[in-house]
């Protein structure tokens, strides 16, 4: 089962062949693996930032960010250097406390919701057993920050607004949650990589998005909910709420509810392609191309080709998603928010429960081609 | 039972007209990623106001006689007129003349009604200031003549969509030594003079003594 | 001692400090809104004890129960209600708090001595670890089958009760319904001021 790289067992090897002890150098593995989630995390943000101001602009015929840098590809970093010096104003009568612990408790759980993200094999930071419903609990924690930062800001915009994040979050989670577990349910397991080894086995006609249209649709609707994209950015709707929970923010605390709402897309991003369209596999099989080439699987060389493949293949494909979603934010009209209770309760709910009776069905009635 | 099964077909049939729409849009969107961008690059790109642009209104002191028309068909009595009665000469003199452009909507009616033609559109718009007050321009400043877009060297005028050649849509990349679609207004002018006067001479030929007549008069 | 155990030393002594100090903040704040947000940490802190007992599934779903939903629901009832008016006081309220304040004490020395005499069987059963989500389920459907659906059953009712409360009819009079519904408010526009719809 373990094949692929273990950068984990040879790093820990490495150190300990210093003299050092096993558990000694464990501990020195663990920060690495965050730092590089941290780093892959906040470079993916600012390529997707740059990324939707140009897209933003090509789909308005403008030209978008273009002085700082080539094709202004430093854009995203001019803006977080500035949001990095610009005053922190706290409101006179805001909830000092409150105020900032709420931008820290919505971006904490989506940084921590990466440690199940799998680029490959054994690239992830961590295995858990209760692999995506980790996710699935940990993005139940930002509404909380969402009601403080809206409530401590004193304002009745930030308050309506956190109120709507929270209400929308809460009626959303449950398709979502539902869409995963007919996904679940076919691979055996809540672990992203057990998942993602399942839909490889015969290129990309075992996708699960063969298997669950439906599922993908309801997901790909959800997390675009979750994420406060624009069919349903309704909590920061700059017509009505100002900027919804954020209007009183500035500053660093501005940057980490920016930073938060990015990660968060990138993340269901990944996560959409890590559930519905194969993970880091190649359309084609990787073991019969190397039996093309004449190469055993077991080559170094083609386990970091194939190691290296997985992790553009990851990314390419949650790009992908980045752009519809680009795509959409400039196609649909925001919905009002009985409408987006509505469609939450009312359409995607019944619907990702049939989906979830159908897949159950068709499980027993097929078990070779729906998980045994 | 029907009338239940007939509501899900409907629910479901309008669920995937929503889908179809959507997949619509998202092609139309789509569609105009491919498109050039129309940006103007502002301050170092200007586009060329079209002829009639009403901009900045310029005055000129000297062919004002103070009559006061420009005020009265003004929208909002704007310009102020300030003269007094010269007793010798029984004649109005002059002695400031302003418009407020915080207030004026550009409506141009001040200088279709001048009767001595003292007043005039300008292709100026950037009237941007810091105080709203000094956009309360006197006769001075409203004698001022702007600086035109082409003669800066400092700007680069590009022509307005109506003005390119057919096909033509970026103005960055006009062709050399092609003319704008359709006729400028001095051709269409003079193709209805010619047009008069090849009536006149058709006139002419069939009936001579009528046009004598008309010449006469 | 090694490095491991070390750290789960620390790890149980911060939570532990982390829920027994945010309940009694939870119950002795005087801010309500304050409270609401703490009892979440300690709900938090509860999931963080059971991850230290290697039992991550139970750790998941009590944040997506108690963090995600409960307390976001009390804290959505808190928001909509708080309308910051004094509070009148409350008569007798020393003697109540003294009265509630000797039954937490009373509770709170039955239980340790509970946790004092029992015969604990440490080290106890080793945990199953990613197993635990399977054997959840089977005893849900097999053994634990009946306390679980009149669980269901409860919640159902619940539900049910809370729509019913928050849809209770206004009781208006038809004299006065009828009256409305023939009136016609814009005399030139002949709009009744209430459609077949809006009362049903």
């Amino acid at each position: 089962m373990n094949s692929g790289i273990d950068l984990e067992m040879s790093f820990t090897q490495g150190v300990q062949n210093l003299g050092l002890s096993h558990e000694l150098a464990h501990l020195l593995w663990i920060p690495l693996p965050m730092l590089l989630v941290l780093v892959s995390a906040v470079i993916g943000v600012l390529v997707t930032v740059w990324l939707e101001r140009k897209i933003s602009a090509a789909a308005q015929q403008r030209i978008g960010p273009e002085y700082a840098g080539a094709l202004g590809i430093l854009q995203p970093m001019a803006d977080g250097l500035k949001l990095l010096v610009k005053e922190d104003i706290i409101p006179a009568r805001a909830d000092n406390v409150l105020f900032t612990v709420g931008p820290i408790l919505v971006l904490v759980p989506v940084i921590l919701s990466w440690l199940i993200v799998p680029f490959g094999q054994n690239l992830l930071i961590s295995n858990v057993g209760i692999g995506i419903f980790l996710w699935i609990a940990l993005s139940s924690i930002q509404p909380i920050g969402l009601l403080m930062s809206g409530y401590s800001s004193n304002n009745k915009y930030s308050l309506l607004g956190g109120l709507r994040a929270a209400a929308q979050s809460i009626s959303y989670e449950i398709p979502l949650a539902l869409a995963v577990l007919a996904i679940v349910m076919m691979s055996n397991s809540l672990s992203t990589v057990d998942i993602v080894e399942q839909q490889n086995t015969a290129g990309f006609l075992s996708w699960n998005i063969w298997r669950q249209p439906v599922g993908f649709i309801i997901f790909w609707i959800c997390a675009l909910a979750e994420c406060e994209r624009l069919p349903f950015d309704l909590p920061e709707a700059e017509e009505e709420l100002v900027a919804g929970y954020q209007t009183e923010y500035a500053g660093m605390k501005f940057a980490l509810f920016y930073l938060a709402g990015y990660i968060n897309l990138v993340l269901s991003a990944l996560l959409v392609s890590v559930l519905y369209l194969g993970g880091w596999g190649f359309p084609i099989s990787i073991d019969w191309f190397s039996s093309l080439i004449g190469l055993s699987i077991d080559n170094p060389l083609v386990q970091i080709f194939a190691a290296s493949l997985g992790i553009v293949m990851t990314i390419l494909k949650a790009y992908l998603l980045v752009f519809l979603a680009i795509l959409l934010r400039w196609t649909t009209p925001r919905v009002r928010i009985d409408q987006l209770l509505d469609l939450g309760w009312k359409f995607l709910l019944p619907i990702s429960l049939v989906n979830l009776l159908v897949t159950a069905s068709l499980k027993l009635a097929f078990p070779m081609t729906f998980g045994g | 039972m029907l009338g239940f099964l007939e509501k899900v077909t409907d629910y479901t049939k309008e669920a995937f007209d929503a889908a179809k729409y959507l997949i619509e849009g998202l092609s139309v969107t789509f569609d105009h990623m491919r498109r050039r961008p129309v940006t103007v690059q502002y301050p170092y790109e200007k586009l060329i106001p079209s002829e009639r642009y009403r901009g900045r209104i310029h005055y000129e002191f000297d062919k004002c006689i103070a009559c006061e028309v420009c005020v009265r068909v003004c929208p909002i009595n704007l310009p102020v007129v300030d003269w007094v009665m010269n007793k010798e000469t029984k004649k109005k003199e002059l002695r400031n003349y302003s418009i407020d452009f915080g207030a004026c909507i550009f409506c141009g009616n001040c200088v279709e009604y001048c009767p001595t033609n003292c007043l005039s559109m300008t292709e100026e718009y950037e009237l941007a200031a810091f105080d709203r007050h000094s956009l309360n321009y006197d006769n001075v400043a409203l004698g001022r003549l702007p600086t035109s877009v082409t003669s800066d060297p400092s700007v680069r005028p590009l022509k307005e969509l109506a003005y390119l050649p057919k096909g033509v849509m970026d103005p960055h990349e006009l062709p050399a030594n092609k003319k704008r679609a359709g006729k400028l207004p001095s051709q269409i002018i003079k193709e209805i003079q010619k047009e008069n006067t090849q009536d006149e001479l058709n006139n002419n030929s069939e009936d001579i003594f009528p046009n004598k007549i008309n010449s006469n008069n | 001692m090694n490095i491991a155990y070390s750290t789960e030393l620390i790890c149980f002594l911060i939570l532990s400090a982390v829920i027994v100090s945010g309940s009694l903040a939870v119950v002795l704040l005087e801010n309500i809104v304050y409270s609401a947000f703490l009892l979440g940490g300690v709900f938090m802190a509860v999931a963080g004890l059971y991850l230290l007992l290697n039992a991550s599934f139970v750790a998941a779903a009590q944040i997506l129960v108690y963090v995600g939903a409960v307390n976001v629901l009390i804290l959505f009832a808190i928001m909509l209600v708080n309308n910051r008016e004094k509070l009148k006081p409350i008569e007798g309220l020393k003697t109540r708090k003294l009265i509630s304040g000797g039954v937490c004490t009373g509770l709170l020395i039955l239980l340790l001595r509970v946790s004092i005499i029992t015969k604990w069987n440490i080290p106890g059963p080793t945990s199953i670890g990613e197993e635990a989500t399977e054997r959840i389920g089977e005893h849900l459907f097999t053994d634990y089958l009946l306390p679980f659906e009149v669980a269901s059953i409860l919640l159902l009712m619940a539900m049910i009760g809370a729509i019913v409360l928050a849809r209770r009819e206004v009781s208006i009079p038809t004299d006065y319904i009828n009256d409305l519904k023939t009136k016609k408010s814009l005399d030139d526009k002949k709009i009744p001021l209430l459609s077949g719809n809006s009362l049903k």
